[in-house]
């Protein structure tokens, strides 16, 4: 039989922990502190948006579950506290069994390394689902911490003609509840009221009745708790519309089922990409037009010299190049919340496990998969919600072929190589790339699955929470926060690299070569005889001969000389190979490189000073033939999205897997991988005549 | 399983129509999946419907819908019940 009364389940570990008793006569710490928050909740219950809605800070929107992997810190203010808010990731019991319970026990606890208990607890609840969310709010009330209930999503319990009993509800738990509607704001002033009044009054824990002891229970621990948050649950919400769900029900009847689900996915990613690139060629174009015309007036204002070159060409030419491609980034993640926030990414994560677990993925893969999409860092980091090793291994290793938004400067420059101009055609290359790596990264999983690492993946168990209108203001700020990253990557790693390569590039200067001077003479002869245009064109050409000799004879240049055998098969001349050696610190380099090494913006006065993408077009090799034709474009592309190409990564991966055995594995296996496919994809393309 | 799966009047929870709905009477015990899906609400006394059939299938349980691996599924056994998927039998 069950016990009756307050179940202090961890109160003994609490005060071994801390020294103190827990709960019972705790009070607020003075006036004028900081006090440390802890917000919890069910995944999709809105927390994150809660957080946002406190602090203003940026955090994903947690509508897919497990998306906040790791804890967030935001401030914000009351009238005499400053308050430090802990972000915890979404979950549905504290019970410990995989590490994100663990990490946010912990965190409650005041385990964490260099991180004190909390103060107060902000535990939010679902409205439209008291029943399932009081499961949690039983062992987190548990603890002993002073609590504050946020009653979210009360605005669709209404439209659901759900009646909940607030005030009843805060009896029951013994502690202060607030209705909020944290997407709109609905309620926040009142929440902020409620935690200083909390924080300035002792806090008395109060025996959750009926809520049973493991040590007293016998049979279902789960079962008798479930049974308590349904009497809870019943005795504080009355009424529920027969409709309620049934919308999501009809959606999802197309979105889940097993092959239109799947092609519906492809549709929608294919729409998402075509909008990027017709959205995104107005922004793009300006400020590709605001760096060639900054690099035109430095190079008219500054003096010729090392200087120059340097800001002209390093600096300008460098990271404009990269910056340009900030639109197609912003609208891509700007989608992506919406995507998340309306709860469909669930339903892909669905649809797709099927495939997955042919493959030998867990469904749990699919959490870290689509932020791979993003940044293939953090994917790695939230493999950790994949309990067995085997199981997380083969994500790791795949999860670098996932098209992160580092190669999208590098998809986005080559697709509009292939098709210059032709939105609907660049938008299927597009798609097509992301297929590729995704395709890669199954065809990856499932060779390691009957080679090296052998076994079935782990069960999918995943919410698909109801449909909803997506935060407009979530998807603003996850698109400013993703903004902000790339922007801050292009001013430092970007820009440290674009500067080493002018460096490579400018250094050791040669003399000009006889020719140039002799066209320099037939230049000034023509001048004096009055024939300027033709003698403004032959400089022209002396100045680009120049500048092709120094740069064939720099540093960078025979180093990509060196390499060029390797790599001829592909189709890349000595300039691609430096552009390839110098993004292996990171991908998106190679635009910036490519930039540099072809010279964007070095005619610095000539108001014609061309674009990126103008000079690639035109750049020629010693035969006259263009060098980045449709096989070399292909071929590159190919290239690019397959190979690893990212030392963050890599180190990334030596972290999670504890060595560089597995990290050295990847790289080999990817850059191998990724050589062979740009050969075939060259060789056939040859062969078939198409240059 | 094997063994619960014999006991009379039980079915597995893949194996029930879909729309149809089921009192969990036994689950698998001892494994970390089954614990989630027990946390999720699939647990002793509840009741449960299969929305959608298949691998993976969708279940209704406490008002919320889970995406769930037919395998794991396999691994709860319930009563044949009518009514919809809201609470307890």
């Amino acid at each position: 039989m069950c016990g009756r009364r307050f179940r202090p389940g961890l109160e003994k570990e609490i005060r071994l922990i801390t020294g103190t008793s827990v709960g019972v006569g705790r009070t607020a710490t003075e006036i004028g502190s900081e006090l440390l928050v802890a917000l919890i909740g069910n995944p999709n219950a809105g927390k994150t948006t809660l957080f946002n809605a406190l602090t203003g800070l940026r955090a994903k929107t947690a509508n897919f579950p497990g998306t906040t992997i790791e804890r967030r810190v935001g401030h914000t203010r009351l009238a005499a506290h400053r308050i430090r808010l802990l972000d915890l990731p979404g979950l549905y019991s504290l019970s410990g069994t995989n590490p994100e319970e663990k990490l946010v026990r912990d965190a409650l606890l005041g385990r964490l390394a260099g991180q004190r208990q909390p103060d107060l607890v902000v535990l939010l609840i679902d409205a439209t689902n008291l029943e399932r969310n009081l499961y949690l709010a039983s062992q987190v009330l548990e603890l002993g911490l002073p609590v504050v209930v946020a009653l979210n999503m009360i605005d669709l319990a209404e439209q659901a003609a759900i009646d909940v009993d607030v005030e009843r509800l805060g009896s029951e738990l013994g502690c202060p509840v607030v209705p909020v509607v944290a997407r709109t704001g609905r309620g926040i002033p009142e929440l902020r009221g409620l935690l200083e009044s909390v924080v300035h009054r002792p806090w008395t824990p109060t025996p959750l009745e009926g809520v049973p002891s493991p040590e007293e229970c016998e049979g279902c621990p789960f079962k008798a708790r479930f049974d308590w948050a349904e009497q809870v649950g019943l005795r504080c919400s009355a009424g529920r519309s027969p409709a309620h769900g049934r919308r999501t029900d009809r959606i999802d009847r197309v979105l889940t089922h097993p092959w239109v689900g799947v092609t519906a996915f492809l549709g929608i990613m294919f729409a998402v990409f075509a909008l990027i690139f017709w959205v995104a060629e107005f922004p793009m174009d300006w400020i590709d037009r605001g760096f060639a015309t900054a690099g035109v007036a430095l190079g008219t204002w500054m003096p010729d010299g090392y200087l120059k070159s340097l800001l002209v060409e390093g600096v300008i030419g460098g990271v404009g190049g990269v910056l340009v491609f900030l639109p197609q980034i912003c609208i891509l993640f700007f989608f992506l919340s919406l995507l998340e926030d309306t709860g469909y990414l669930a339903r892909a994560a669905f649809v797709m496990d099927r495939l997955m677990r042919r493959v030998g993925l867990p469904g749990k893969a699919f959490v870290p998969m689509i932020s791979a999409h993003a940044c293939a860092i953090p994917a790695i980091m939230s493999t950790r919600v994949i309990e067995d090793r085997r199981d997380r291994l083969v994500t790791m290793l795949v999860l670098p072929l996932f098209s992160c938004s580092a190669r999208i400067p590098v998809y986005a420059i080559l697709t509009a190589l292939l098709f210059p101009h032709r939105p609907v055609l660049a938008a299927v290359v597009f798609t097509g790339a992301y297929s590729l790596g995704i395709a890669a990264a199954l065809g990856m999983a499932f060779v390691f699955k009957g080679t090296i690492l052998p076994g079935e993946s782990r069960p999918l168990v995943i919410e698909l929470p109801s449909y909803k209108l997506p935060s407009l203001k979530t998807a603003l700020l996850t698109m400013w926060d993703r903004a902000r990253i790339f922007v801050r990557r292009a001013g430092s790693i970007i820009l440290a690299v674009s500067i080493v390569l002018w460096a490579l590039a400018s250094f050791p200067g040669t003399d000009p070569p006889a020719e140039a001077h002799s066209m320099l003479e037939r230049a000034a002869r023509l001048s004096s005889a009055g024939d300027e245009v033709a003698a403004a064109e032959l400089t022209r050409s002396a100045e680009s001969l120049v500048s092709q000799h120094a740069l064939a004879n720099s540093f960078a240049g025979r180093i990509g000389h060196s390499i060029e055998p390797v790599l001829r098969p592909l189709g890349f001349d000595w300039q691609i190979g430096v552009g390839i050696l110098s993004s292996f610190a990171a991908r998106e380099v190679i635009v910036s490189t490519l930039a540099v090494v072809y010279g964007v913006g070095e005619s610095g006065a000539d108001p014609d000073s061309r674009s990126l993408l103008q000079t690639l077009q035109q750049a020629e090799r010693s035969d006259g033939t263009r060098v980045f034709n449709t096989a070399t474009a292909a071929s590159l592309l190919i290239f690019y999205v397959l190979a690893m190409q990212c030392l963050s990564t890599q180190a990334i991966t030596r972290r999670e897997t504890g060595g560089w055995r597995w990290p050295l594995f990847q790289l080999g296996y990817m850059t191998v991988l990724a050589y062979l496919c740009a050969l075939i994809t060259f060789q056939l393309l040859q062969a078939a005549g198409v240059t | 399983m094997s063994a619960a799966e014999q006991i009379e009047g039980l079915v597995r929870l893949d194996q029930i129509d879909p729309g149809h709905c089921g009192i969990v009477r036994a689950a698998g015990e001892g494994e970390v999946d089954v614990d989630l899906l027990k946390s999720m609400g699939v647990c002793l006394g509840r009741k449960v419907m299969l929305i959608q059939a298949g691998d993976p299938l969708i279940l209704k349980v406490m008002g919320t819908r889970l995406g769930v691996s037919a395998r794991l599924a396999a691994q709860v056994l319930v009563e044949p019940c009518a009514g919809d998927a809201f609470g307890q039998a």
